[in-house]
């Protein structure tokens, strides 16, 4: 820029004076010389243009919009209280839903106030939830799309065939399901588990069995056990008074019933009643008595 | 009471631990302070990290801020402005590898990369030009030297008078206004170049 004087005004006076003279605060004197020259000065008028030119591209810029969440992170970093920043957010804001609940609080606290008791508690919600969860479940499975009702088929053979395609999903479903597998899997388990310890009862049973018999030797009396006759075992006691007497009478430590071997024996000898079908009934008679 | 006498309280309030008080001036100040960090910086990501690193700042040294020095205003911007040149000389290096990997089309210097990507759908002729208008000026201003920019910024952006701008930028009165106008001028001479280019 030449250090020229044109209309009373150097060129370095005019760059001290341009700011002033773009921001609009000269004086009107101050100001007419300021023109004057930048209309005749050819580096100084092009400089005056920019200048404002400038100033006007910048004015049209506007303000942007910081982050929502800039506040909410400068205090989190810095006094830590975004709580209660968040508390006030909420305040201010209140949800569509809350001021609905507003207009109709009155409704709802006059006739209905003990439904409405009822629709407040959690454990309603709750129900509602897991009702529709288990409605959007099986509408899912079944295949059937709520926009796709319109078009459903009523008739009934499409019904029937809509019914078993779905069993038939549905089973494949359950069958292919990774839970359902480990369910199968544990119960088997909890089989194999039992099985042992059901034979446990019998190896003791078994155990018990010598006991039992030997028992069995020192019932001299021909009657079943109190246990036999508790378990019902019928055929057992009779099978052993149909043939007890032969067992008992083969067995040399059964005094009493050896004796009476001994004695039927006499008896048939003496009556030569061989077979001693008849005998039997009056030794066990005899026995008894 | 003045605004001033106002936000004098409030800070006092801070410095003696009232966090509704500080609570209050991150209120009253974070779009400020946003908007001088987008402007300088270009990014708003960057805008995002610098606008919390300044109130990090103001936290930790509030006690310092006298009300005899000036207004808590320039105080804030004297901060700003401080974290800006550090992160101006950090990022150095990574604008000189962006600005060799950037396109040369006029179209892509006219558009931001958002505006390139999102190829806008049909919007009104106003609107889009008045969007295009605010990026070319914006991406201008990114052209211009760091010291022009910070006095336009403040200036005509922030409003600032030119001796709180002396004061903030810690420069002499003669040097801001010959700043801003170097920076006006320079700034309408790069608009002008890109507009005739899209043009």
């Amino acid at each position: 820029m030449a250090d020229e004087i044109k209309s009373g005004m150097h060129c370095a006076e005019f760059e001290t004076l341009l700011f002033d003279a773009v921001d609009g605060t000269l004086v009107a004197g101050t100001l007419t010389r300021f023109r004057t020259h930048a209309s005749g000065c050819a580096s100084c008028g092009p400089l005056f243009a920019d200048a404002q030119a400038g100033q006007q591209w910048l004015r049209s810029l506007a303000e942007v919009e910081p982050p929502k969440n800039l506040v909410h992170n400068i205090l989190a970093k810095t006094s830590g209280v975004e709580e209660r920043y968040q508390e006030q957010v909420v305040e201010r804001k209140p949800s569509r839903f809350a001021l609905a609940l507003g207009w109709l609080q009155p409704v709802l606290t006059g006739s209905f106030s003990g439904i409405w008791a009822t629709v407040r508690q959690p454990r309603f919600g709750m129900s509602v939830a897991m009702a529709f969860f288990s409605v959007s479940l099986v509408m899912s499975v079944a295949g059937i799309k709520v926009n796709e009702l319109a078009k459903v088929d009523l008739r009934p053979s499409a019904l029937r065939r809509t019914y078993y395609s779905t069993q038939a999903r549905v089973v494949k479903y359950y069958t292919n399901m990774r839970v359902f597998y480990e369910i199968e899997s544990r119960v088997r388990d909890v089989q194999r588990a039992t099985t042992p310890a059901e034979s446990r009862p019998r190896e003791r049973e078994r155990s018990r069995e010598p006991e039992k018999e030997q028992r069995k030797e020192n019932n001299t009396s021909g009657r079943p056990s109190k246990g036999q006759e508790r378990n019902g075992d019928l055929n057992q006691y009779r099978n052993n008074d149909r043939n007890g007497d032969q067992n008992y009478a083969s067995d040399e430590s059964e005094p009493v019933v050896a004796q009476a071997g001994e004695a039927r024996k006499a008896r048939e000898f003496e009556t030569g009643d061989v077979d001693g079908s008849t005998s039997l009934c009056s030794d066990v008679t005899r026995r008894n008595v | 009471m003045e605004d001033a006498q106002v936000v004098n309280l409030i800070v006092r309030r801070a410095v003696g631990g009232d966090s509704l008080a500080w609570e209050d001036l991150v209120h009253r100040y974070n779009r400020r302070i946003y908007n001088i960090c987008y402007r300088f910086s270009g990014s708003g990501e960057h805008a995002d990290d610098l606008t919390q690193e300044v109130f990090i700042k103001m936290y930790k040294t509030l006690s310092s801020y006298d009300v005899e020095r000036g207004a808590f205003m320039t105080w804030v911007t004297t901060i700003t402005r401080n974290l800006l040149v550090d992160h101006f000389r950090k990022t150095k290096q990574d604008r000189v590898t962006d600005s060799m990997d950037a396109g040369t089309s006029p179209e892509e210097d006219s558009l931001t990369l958002s505006d390139q990507l999102e190829d806008g759908g049909p919007l009104p002729d106003d609107l889009q030009r008045k969007r295009q208008a605010a990026e070319m000026v914006h991406k201008g201003l990114q052209k211009l030297s760091p010291e022009l920019r910070e006095a336009l910024i403040l200036r005509d952006l922030q409003d600032m008078d030119y001796r709180e701008i002396a004061v903030a930028l810690k420069v002499p009165e003669g040097t801001v206004k010959s700043r801003i106008n170097r920076g006006r001028a320079e700034l309408a001479r790069l608009l002008s170049r890109t507009y005739k280019q899209v043009i």
